[in-house]
């Protein structure tokens, strides 16, 4: 985007809606650092006092400490300049860099300009507005100072950011679907089982003048019950997965992002599921076991 | 006798029967599934890079062709380096870049799209859906994009780069020349073809191009021109398919791993119940098994007959779960078609027999080996101790 210091006028003399205004540079990438065949003359172009921040994974991997010296160039064929490492910062845990493999370097804006050879031009701007504007309404009067660009709301960024991982959001939700279907008739099967295993015991207290509807509620509250100390289990099983996903992948990824979140909800949940699916189970078996007569199922 | 006595004893439990089926047969789609996704979205990408006849891609260094919208500058000298490579059949340049369109004389709303712009002759990225390929002034139109447009073949757009709210940068009038299908449009892509220098004229870059495709000749090395081109081409990532797909498959990693985990857990929970049922279903018939051993019957055989249930359920909930398998992955695949940046002609979930038979394989030999083991255990008792433990 270019001119970009009139443009950044422009938008500050747009005044009403505007509080602040400010550029952001592209990201350089060093290409090579030390060594003792580096070249002892800079080109003309390098800025005076560069100095940069490296992020910190790339920083351990190239052995880069504040104080080190890197040298950096925009385009492999250029002559590169020498650079103070001023610090080493720790990433922002943003999922939508997660897969990006070219390290982060940050600059003062005027030195990767200058470095870049594209003196006055960003890439883009972020602006802050007053409270209480509207982001829309200001969007439609900057876009005319800037032809050939686009003003997106912070939440059109957001949005479109995230579109991956709502995807995958979906994904994991269907997957999690089949997966209740397959826990509800694995546990069905169960408890076919399990009253099968006691139906004489079941018949002689039918004709011990135990109400069928207490039988029944034993039955139903077992599978509730069995289903329910599955669900703990489980939620034992999630919890520890959830640990070793995150230790693997921010190992892989070498970032402090968090992975797996198991949330008070997702316990609530997966709990009042498993209950439900147990009563159902139980249902079903119980059901069944009612539907023969008690001296049948006695053998006589 | 032992084996009829294993299959009507599903017969005279319907109930238990069809649950367990019912849970092969959602273990059996999952790991089908799983199967289709390990591996399917790196065939799908390989098949379709292939299919465009070019072996080799040279884009801007450190990306891939859509990743971004940097070019290679300096187009027409690197070209002629390209060109002169040894193995080099034919180059072909590729400017793709955000534009606004929309249609002359229309309701005035310009609507944002890619542009790709492309040699004479060059078809290798769309294939015409109705009129022609794009001469000079003239653009093809994305089929969709003419649809919500309203425009075909003969009718006039305005093409240029424009803001969201209708303020124009460069423009030009150009002719449709016909409308197409565009091979790597994403689902939210609805792209437009025009000449290259049309494009680069109209951006203001004239020299310069997003990524090349690279042919190579008959009997050369794409390996060899790939490492050439290289030599020549230090500013610019030069890389084949396969590297094209392994980058992606990189990028995606994430569901083969998912694959991977899913799969194995719908195998252990087939082999499970499978083994539950076998396990329960021997424990009622210890008296039989006692009366056979008593008789004579050599172990192998009892053991033999005592897994044919454990085998029918297999294979039956097996049966059962590769069709089911198939309508799932329908549905998954819908949901993962909403990925941003992916060709919509790329699928996640590819159906090949080779897959299926895999997992169906897989679950009869599962369900085989866990009804060996509760076979093994009552075989491996006494008689005495099968009569003691027989449920009266």
């Amino acid at each position: 985007m270019r001119p970009s210091a009139a443009l950044l006028a422009a938008l500050t003399a747009l005044a009403a809606p505007v509080e602040a205004a400010a550029w952001v540079g592209g990201v350089g990438q060093p290409r090579d650092h030390g060594g003792p065949d580096a070249p002892r003359q800079a080109p003309a172009s390098c800025p005076d006092d560069l100095e940069v921040l490296i992020e910190r994974p790339y920083a351990d991997r190239a052995g880069i400490e504040p104080g080190s010296t890197v040298r950096l160039r925009a385009d492999p064929e250029a002559e590169p300049c020498e650079a103070l490492v001023a610090g080493i910062f720790e990433p922002a845990a943003d999922p939508s860099e997660l897969m990006s493999t070219r390290p982060r370097v940050l600059f003062h804006l005027p030195h990767l300009q200058a470095l870049a050879g594209r003196v006055g031009e960003v890439d883009h701007f972020t602006v802050r507005l007053r409270p209480g504007v509207d982001p829309a309404a200001a969007a439609r009067e900057m876009e005319p100072l800037l032809v050939g660009t686009r003003v997106w709301s912070a939440a059109e960024v957001a949005d479109r950011a995230s579109t991956t991982f709502r995807v995958v959001r979906r994904f994991h939700a269907a997957i999690a679907g089949i997966t209740l279907v397959a826990g509800g008739v694995f546990l069905a099967c169960i408890m076919v089982l399990k009253v099968q295993e006691r139906r004489a015991a079941v018949a002689a207290a039918r004709l011990a003048g135990i109400p069928r509807r207490i039988l029944m509620g034993w039955t139903v509250a077992e599978a509730a019950l069995l289903s329910a100390l599955g669900g703990v289990a489980g939620l034992g099983v999630g919890f520890a997965s959830s640990a070793l996903v995150n230790a693997y992948y921010q190992r892989a990824y070498d970032t402090t992002l968090v992975f797996s979140i198991v949330t008070r909800e997702m316990v609530a949940q997966g709990l009042v599921l498993a209950v439900v699916l147990g009563l159902g189970a139980g249902l079903v078996a119980g059901a069944r076991l009612f539907a023969a007569d008690p001296l049948d199922q006695m053998g006589r | 006798m032992l084996a009829r006595s294993s299959v009507r004893e599903l017969r005279v439990r319907p109930l238990r029967t069809v649950l367990t089926v019912a849970g092969v047969a959602v273990a059996t789609a999952m790991l089908a599934d799983m199967l289709m996704l390990g591996g399917g979205i790196q065939r799908s990408f390989g098949d379709l890079l292939e299919s465009r006849g070019y072996e080799l891609r040279l884009s801007p260094r450190g990306t891939l062709p859509f990743d971004t919208e940097a070019t290679i500058q300096g187009w027409g000298t690197l070209r002629d380096s390209v060109a002169a490579v040894a193995g080099v059949d034919r180059v072909a340049p590729v400017l793709a870049m955000s534009v606004g369109v929309e249609v002359e004389g229309g309701a005035g709303d310009a609507r944002r799209t890619l542009a790709l712009g492309l040699d004479a002759g060059n078809r290798a990225l769309y294939g015409v859906v109705e009129g022609d390929g794009p001469g000079a002034g003239e653009v093809l139109v994305d089929a969709r994009l003419a649809d919500v447009l309203g425009v075909g073949a003969g009718d006039r757009m305005r093409l240029g780069t424009a803001s969201e709210f209708g303020t124009w940068g460069r423009s030009a009038s150009v002719r449709v020349s016909g409308t197409g299908d565009f091979v790597f449009a994403t689902a939210r892509d609805m792209p437009v073809a025009l000449p290259l220098h049309d494009l680069q004229a109209l951006a203001g870059l004239e020299d310069e191009v997003s990524f090349a495709m690279i042919r190579v000749g008959a009997g050369a090395d794409p390996e060899g021109v790939r490492a050439g081109i290289a030599a020549v081409a230090g500013r610019v990532e030069v890389v084949t398919l396969a590297g094209i797909s392994e980058k992606l498959d990189e990028r995606l990693s994430y569901f083969r791993q998912v694959a991977v985990i899913l799969g194995s857990v719908s195998l252990f929970v087939a082999a499970l119940l499978i083994g539950t049922i076998t396990a329960v279903s021997v424990s009622e018939r210890l008296g039989v098994i006692a009366a056979v051993r008593a008789i004579g019957v050599p172990r192998r055989r009892v053991v033999g007959d005592l897994a044919v249930e454990s085998v029918v359920l297999a294979a039956v909930g097996g049966g059962i779960g590769i069709g089911l398998g198939v309508v799932v992955a329908g549905y998954l695949e819908s949901i993962l078609a909403g990925l941003p940046g992916l060709p919509a002609a790329v699928r996640f979930f590819v159906l090949e027999p080779g897959s299926l038979a895999t997992a169906y394989g897989l679950v009869i030999a599962s369900g085989a080996v866990a009804g060996l083991v509760p076979a093994m255990r009552a075989t491996g008792r006494e008689v005495t101790e099968l009569l003691h433990r027989e449920e009266p």
